[in-house]
């Protein structure tokens, strides 16, 4: 019998950025990246663990815009494209760098890992849904749903447009995956009161929720945040280790800025002969980070200062990083047991970004944590939530805080002077979609009046993306955030007067459709 | 003018697309003329409120109250924890002093863990408010460990402190953990300790930036410089430049282009006989500065 349990949860999630009015166009490529760094290499992870026999769980949110981006046969062909010029530029690197080491043995590794991601691409007709299902069907891992399109619940005007956001995602997961979810991750894990009823009625059975979540609900947590706690309404509620958090995350004592790993800044885009390069950028023809990166973080020193990345040196590195973290578990988990009167439960919650994106090496530390769990040690077991549950089904009742994981642990990242302008228009836009739906929605209802609903409804799930008004807090890539509010709310608004006062046009509602087409099979009732 | 993004030509496949496209709106009406005051919680210890008055209203207000009542606006903030709020039965209220130009306001509140409703309006005197509009009720974020304890799930205080230790309470709020938070800081603090400055590889450029051209606001310029290295030798030559093999053209040409960042750059150009008995080689030293100036006329 295991002395407690270790909870990873993958939060994978991008906004829903297609567009097929270009034929070429920057902001796709955080698909295009995440798809090549992240989420096909911890694909062929999981799958390589489920081969090789190890016992292993892994809970992995897959936003509804990231499944419906990774569904859309555009975005499908588009990165075909983008990844066979990447195979096609790393086989030139390793002729390139033939007489070079270490470089040659770095850029055999490109190589390698793009070959693999179109192996894998390819085994699944180009649409990695279904190996997620796969992985859900064997029991290892469990796909939960998020926000419809992450928006940020607690900013929303109203409870119906926020059951909106839930119903349309349980709709969506049941399309992608064959069944309902049982949890959700709430985007930003933004919770505010009342967010738990809307779940109960979609049969959600469980959440995430930020550290102070539970530690400064009503009434007091008897197990901190190793336990799970129930709403009044009856769902239950995860709450994050900050510990675990700190580990990867912490700028100072994260394991991501090692020197021996994968320098994220010093890219071939900028660093090799333009000639050379240019066929692999934009039509702009503007350098930029291209994916191939040939430096370690070295310590803190300038970008000509870095040297070169040592491909066993960053593996190793990886895999000894993976021990201590396992050890640190089982000192955690073990001294957690002896004060409790039950196993504890630790709840790791990671942006799946992180991993690969960011710290390249992020994947390989999975899975060479994984395999140790499995082979090195019993303190302790990897679970999913609904496990967990099942063995306690009795649980503490508490109303949890408003809360997110974001900068300060609420709202503020959300609402500030950069994007607080934002919600008078999308309130605005939620009133007249309720007004809408409320005035049309007849049992004689015309075919083109479906339409305009049906649109309607996606443009403002669009505008109510979390991710805009977070990219205007940060402060890059501003403009396309703006922009992308602008014509949401402004298509919507543009829309509804044309419905009101009879006078649709159809070609702008054709392009409207062909353009931000999230939800083929949306229906505008998700809002009575 | 040019009025497309950076990164693509607008596919001409969708016959009409290109003008909708175009036709987006960049600017969104300021007002909707509806009369009304909305309240969010942004975190326990503050709110934001929007607002707007419709021009039948300020018009009605102006007619019962004078031309000045339009300057005289407040926000009276109403503590209605528990209650069902009437307008009259709040524990308390304070009032704040908005400027007329104003239209939300972002509100300190005096208390945690308590609930508020906001009404905008005009105050005649000390016990004359005109309401103009009534906010939503806000149920703010809870601060701090709740004194509530559960019968069923008690735990003794020494031991739930600890508790909270181990559940990072002293984390809370002060670790941010995002990763583009985390990537932009990173690259800051790169580019100060860089020798190299200048648009180099943020990658944080979007595809729309084209489209602010021409509003002053968002006046700037873009400039960056690159190297061209060129000349010849024989055709049967081997070419290195910067330890790296380059390849001729078929009349022993070469050129090519490189980039140039700030700081002291060399480049080493060596060619080398087909038999290999003869060298020649030419080294360039490059030194680039970027001065940025920032200023109006």
């Amino acid at each position: 019998m295991p002395q407690g349990y270790w909870c990873l949860v993958l939060h994978n999630h991008l906004p829903y950025v297609r567009h097929p009015e270009y034929e070429d166009f920057l902001e796709e490529d955080w698909f295009y990246e995440a798809m090549s760094e992240t989420y096909i290499p911890i694909l062929n992870i999981m799958e390589n663990l489920l081969k090789d026999g190890i016992d292993f769980r892994i809970t992995m949110s897959l936003t509804p815009p990231l499944c419906n981006m990774m569904a859309d046969k555009l975005l499908q062909d588009r990165y075909y494209n983008k990844l066979s010029k990447l195979i096609e530029l790393s086989e030139k690197e390793v002729w390139r760098l033939k007489d070079r080491e270490p470089f040659y043995t770095t850029a055999k590794m490109y190589e390698q890992n793009f070959k693999i991601c179109m192996r894998v691409y390819e085994k699944y007709n180009r649409n990695i849904l279904s190996a997620y299902k796969n992985l859900q069907d064997s029991g290892k891992l469990e796909i939960i749903t998020c926000n419809a399109t992450h928006g940020f619940l607690p900013l929303m005007s109203n409870d119906r447009v926020r059951r909106a956001q839930i119903r349309m995602a349980v709709k969506d997961y049941n399309t992608k995956f064959g069944r309902n979810p049982r949890g959700i991750w709430l985007a930003e894990c933004a919770y505010t009161y009342g967010v738990d009823k809307i779940l109960k009625e979609n049969e959600i059975q469980f959440f995430f929720i930020e550290a102070h979540g539970i530690l400064y609900g009503e009434p007091r947590p008897r197990y901190g945040v190793f336990a799970p706690v129930y709403t009044p309404s009856g769902v239950a509620v995860f709450a994050r280790d900050m510990e675990t958090a700190h580990q990867v995350w912490s700028a100072d004592v994260g394991y991501p800025g090692d020197p021996d790993y994968r320098e994220f800044y010093r890219d071939i885009g900028y660093d090799t002969e333009y000639e050379y390069i240019k066929p692999y950028l934009h039509q702009d023809g503007v350098r930029r980070n291209i994916g191939i990166k040939y430096y370690r973080v070295t310590g803190r020193v300038g970008l000509d200062k870095k040297e070169p990345y040592n491909v066993h040196w960053a593996m190793e590195k990886a895999a000894s990083h993976a021990g201590n973290f396992m050890f640190n578990r089982e000192h955690q988990i073990r001294y957690l047991r002896n004060i409790f009167d039950r196993e504890p439960i630790v709840v790791s919650m990671y942006d799946a970004e992180l991993y690969g994106h960011w710290w390249y090496e992020g994947p390989k530390f999975l899975d060479y944590l994984f395999r140790k769990i499995h082979y090195d040690q019993d303190i302790f077991k990897t679970i999913l939530p609904t496990e967990y549950l099942q063995m306690y089904s009795r649980n503490q009742i508490q109303n949890p805080s408003a809360s997110s994981w974001g900068d300060k642990g609420y709202f503020e990242v959300w609402l500030n002077g950069t994007n607080d302008w934002i919600y008078r228009h999308l309130h605005k836009c939620e009133e007249l979609m309720c007004a809408a739906v409320d005035r049309f929605n007849k049992d004689n209802i015309d075919q083109l009046t479906q339409r305009v609903l049906n649109q309607l409804s996606r443009e403002l799930l669009l505008a109510q993306s979390s991710d805009w008004a977070f990219i205007m807090t940060t402060g890059t890539m501003v403009e396309y955030a703006q922009k992308r509010t602008r014509d949401h709310i402004s298509n919507f608004q543009t829309l509804y007067y044309q419905l009101i006062e009879n006078r649709i046009d159809h070609g702008f509602l054709n392009w409207l459709e062909y353009k931000n087409n999230i939800f083929p099979d949306i229906d505008y009732k998700i809002y009575l | 003018m040019e009025n497309k993004p950076t990164s693509g030509s607008l596919s001409s496949k969708h016959g009409q697309g290109q003008l909708y496209a175009q036709q987006s709106a960049i600017n969104l009406s300021s007002t909707y003329n509806d009369t009304k005051i909305f309240l969010l919680p942004r975190d326990p210890a503050w709110c934001y409120a929007y607002w707007e008055v419709s021009v039948d209203k300020k018009d009605e207000l102006v007619r019962k109250y004078g031309d000045n009542s339009l300057y005289n606006l407040w926000l009276r903030v109403y503590d209605v924890t528990s209650l069902d709020f009437d307008g009259t039965n709040a524990h308390r209220y304070f009032d704040i002093k908005i400027n007329s130009e104003a239209i939300n306001w972002y509100i300190n509140v005096p208390q945690t863990n308590r609930s508020w409703c906001v009404d905008l309006g005009i105050k005649l005197s000390e016990e004359k408010f005109i309401t103009i509009a009534r906010s939503n009720i806000v149920v703010m974020p809870r601060y701090g460990v709740s004194a509530l304890t559960d019968e069923q799930w008690a735990v003794l205080q020494r031991e739930f402190e600890r508790l909270l230790e181990l559940s990072g309470v002293q984390m809370i709020g002060r670790s941010s953990f995002d990763i583009a938070k985390l990537m932009k800081e990173r690259w800051e603090e790169l580019l100060a300790i860089s020798q190299i400055h200048g648009l180099i590889s943020s990658g944080f450029v979007s595809s729309f930036k084209k489209e602010q051209k021409g509003q002053e606001k968002n006046f700037y310029l873009v400039a960056d410089t690159e190297l061209i290295v060129y000349g010849e030798t024989m055709p049967n030559a081997k070419l290195i430049i910067q330890n790296e093999e380059y390849k001729l053209s078929s009349d022993g040409r070469f050129s090519l282009r490189m980039g140039l960042p700030d700081g002291v750059k060399e480049i080493p150009i060596k060619a080398i006989s087909e038999d290999g008995t003869m060298e020649r080689e030419i080294k360039f030293t490059v030194t680039r500065k970027t001065e940025w100036n920032e200023g109006s006329k």
